[in-house]
């Protein structure tokens, strides 16, 4: 088996915090998105990450910090969102470049899955398609992810609906799935005429009378891809904690939910509740809600509430 | 020259000139068409001029050269009625401290007819500058690109109205945080989301953005806008003031959105 990350997105919604570096180095509690992904694989299992040209510098810096040489980097050579190949279209040129003829263990790099990956592996049935769902429990925010709509027996999937405008199940698909080597010819004629639709692949199983297995976690898991599923996650994994990274520190500052000091990064006399701080910040008289602080920002007697802060803005009161 | 300065230095110069023009109107309805030597037009004429820089002045603090004031209003002719009588105010100190012998021949009538004619005159004059104004800033390529940021009712409104008004600032993109499926909006095409925002800034040489829907990017337009010489603007829509009743105003030095009860005639002080 091999596993694939996807991280060729622009992530244009998260604008300026990915202004130069891709979603999945986004810090979250403490150390990059796709960290807690590859902490979780096999080590033995081969890990190819699939970016785009705009993000190769901070995904080579990244590879070079770390234990990350296991992961190997596939540069999709698209440099605007209006350019890049799509989702599934990047899994199939991998597949045809690589004459790839395993198993797939296909994972969304903007992910953060909170329930054992060894653990889904093994409920793996070798030659059917498996995906990881979750149940979000309200139909309407389902409306925004690939939903599940299981068989009876808890097991195989009954439909899979891609973003459907009135959901028949709160069960969505997490963006982890194992594609059977038997299939990925499937996979590859299906990207040519759907590249961006990753779920559109398993309606595509379905139709072909092709059995499609879920597991269903309990476990948290959050997908990525806005201000508010950022802070919820760091939430849920930092709690009501202040998390220190190297050489930051926080004196005389109140603190209420959580508050992440990247490294280097310094707060004096302020109050903070949910608040990120990147590297080498320097937060000092503010009142700060809900906010999150690109690298270099400096903030001096301001307060602020609900907003991204492009690197290296410096925001002073006079 | 850029073609904004240009037009403001001609609206300036002939609004001096129009002043002085229209004090004569009325000296020459007064007096008859003719120069009179028991009251000399050389003086009248001198003094008017003399005036006029001061009564621009005074125009000038009235914010009616403003590249956002609509000409066709009460309120505006209002303050140049206000300029007016404050310009005739002058003249008549003037003509009496400077030709204390001739003053006999500043009737009442006269100064009556000059605040009338200055006050009307202008107004029109600016009526009819207005619109050429509109037409010569808009013409390709427009003298103020304007990006608007977010895709909402108030803003689609708001394009229309720029649009439809050949308002100067021209709205000649459309970037939005969550991305819009939209290709355009009247006319003006929606560019993406925010990511692209240096590449419009640059491409399309903004000079005015209106940010019109809520963001947590809010303070990085406006970062992006200080570093470039951006004029920003901000829809009260964003707040939630819909009802066009705010206003701007100071609070100890404090700059402050004001909506308060509403009162008769309140329009007529904004």
């Amino acid at each position: 088996m091999y596993a694939f990350i996807l991280a060729g997105g622009f992530a244009t919604r998260l604008w300026p915090l990915t202004e130069k570096r891709a979603k999945p180095l986004l810090p979250l509690a403490g150390k990059p998105l796709i960290d807690h992904l590859l902490e979780q694989l096999p080590a033995d299992l081969p890990v190819t990450v699939s970016i785009n040209a705009a993000f190769e510098r901070s995904f080579t810096q990244w590879k070079a910090q770390g234990n990350h040489s296991r992961a190997g980097i596939l540069v999709e050579q698209t440099h605007k969102d209006t350019e890049k190949l799509g989702a599934l279209g990047a899994v199939a040129q991998w597949i045809t470049r690589d004459h790839i003829t395993e198993d797939i263990l296909l994972l969304t790099g903007d992910n953060y899955f909170g329930f054992p990956m060894a653990q889904f592996l093994t409920q793996y049935t070798p030659g059917t398609p498996l995906l990881a769902a979750h149940d979000i429990r309200d139909l309407r925010r389902a409306q925004g992810f690939g939903t599940v709509v299981p068989l009876p027996d808890g097991r195989h999937v009954a439909a899979f609906e891609e973003k459907p405008a009135q959901p028949n199940s709160s069960l969505v698909s997490t963006g982890m799935t194992i594609l059977p080597a038997a299939h990925l010819p499937l996979v590859v004629e299906y990207a040519q005429s759907k590249p961006d639709n990753v779920g559109g692949i398993f309606e595509e199983f379905l139709r072909r009378s092709i059995a499609v297995e879920f597991r269903a976690f309990t476990e948290p898991w959050f997908d990525i891809g806005s201000f508010e599923s950022y802070l919820e996650a760091t939430r849920s994994l930092v709690g009501d904690h202040v998390l220190l990274g190297h050489k930051a520190a926080c004196t005389e500052t109140e603190a209420e939910g959580s508050v992440v000091l990247g490294n280097h990064s310094v707060i004096r006399h302020s109050v903070l509740r949910n608040v990120i701080l990147f590297e080498h910040c320097t937060v000092e008289n503010c009142v700060l809600t809900d906010c999150i602080l690109d690298d270099h920002c400096t903030l001096k007697g301001i307060d602020l509430s609900r907003q991204m802060l492009r690197e290296g803005t410096t925001l002073e009161r006079k | 020259m850029s073609r904004p300065r240009l037009l403001l230095l001609l609206w300036l110069c002939t609004d001096i000139l129009l002043f002085a023009g229209l004090f004569c109107v009325a000296y020459f309805i007064r007096v008859g068409f003719v120069l009179s030597t028991n009251f000399p037009f050389l003086p009248f004429l001198t003094t008017a001029l003399l005036v006029a820089p001061a009564w621009l002045l005074v125009l000038l603090t009235t914010r009616t050269f403003a590249l956002t004031r609509n000409q066709r209003t009460v309120r505006n002719a209002a303050y140049i009625a206000y300029a007016a009588l404050v310009g005739t105010a002058l003249f008549t100190l003037a003509f009496y401290f400077r030709f204390k012998t001739s003053f006999q021949g500043v009737s009442r009538l006269l100064l009556l007819e000059a605040f009338f004619l200055t006050a009307g005159g202008v107004w029109l004059w600016h009526l009819v500058f207005d619109v050429l104004r509109r037409m010569i800033l808009r013409r390709s390529p427009p003298s103020f690109p304007t990006l608007i940021v977010g895709l909402t009712r108030e803003s689609k409104a708001l394009i229309a109205q720029l649009n439809q008004h050949l308002n100067p600032l021209t709205p000649v993109a459309i970037l939005d945080g969550q991305g819009a499926k939209e290709a355009e909006v009247d006319g003006v095409p929606v560019l993406g989301k925010l990511d692209r925002l240096e590449d419009v800034l640059v491409h399309h040489r903004i000079t005015h953005m209106i940010q019109c829907s809520n963001l947590e990017q809010s303070l990085n337009l406006l970062s992006a806008c200080r570093r470039r010489g951006i004029t920003y603007m901000l829809l009260p829509s964003v707040l939630g003031i819909v009802e066009r009743d705010e206003q701007v105003e100071s609070l100890e030095g404090h700059a402050v959105t004001v909506v308060g009860p509403e009162m008769r005639g309140k329009w007529f002080f904004r």
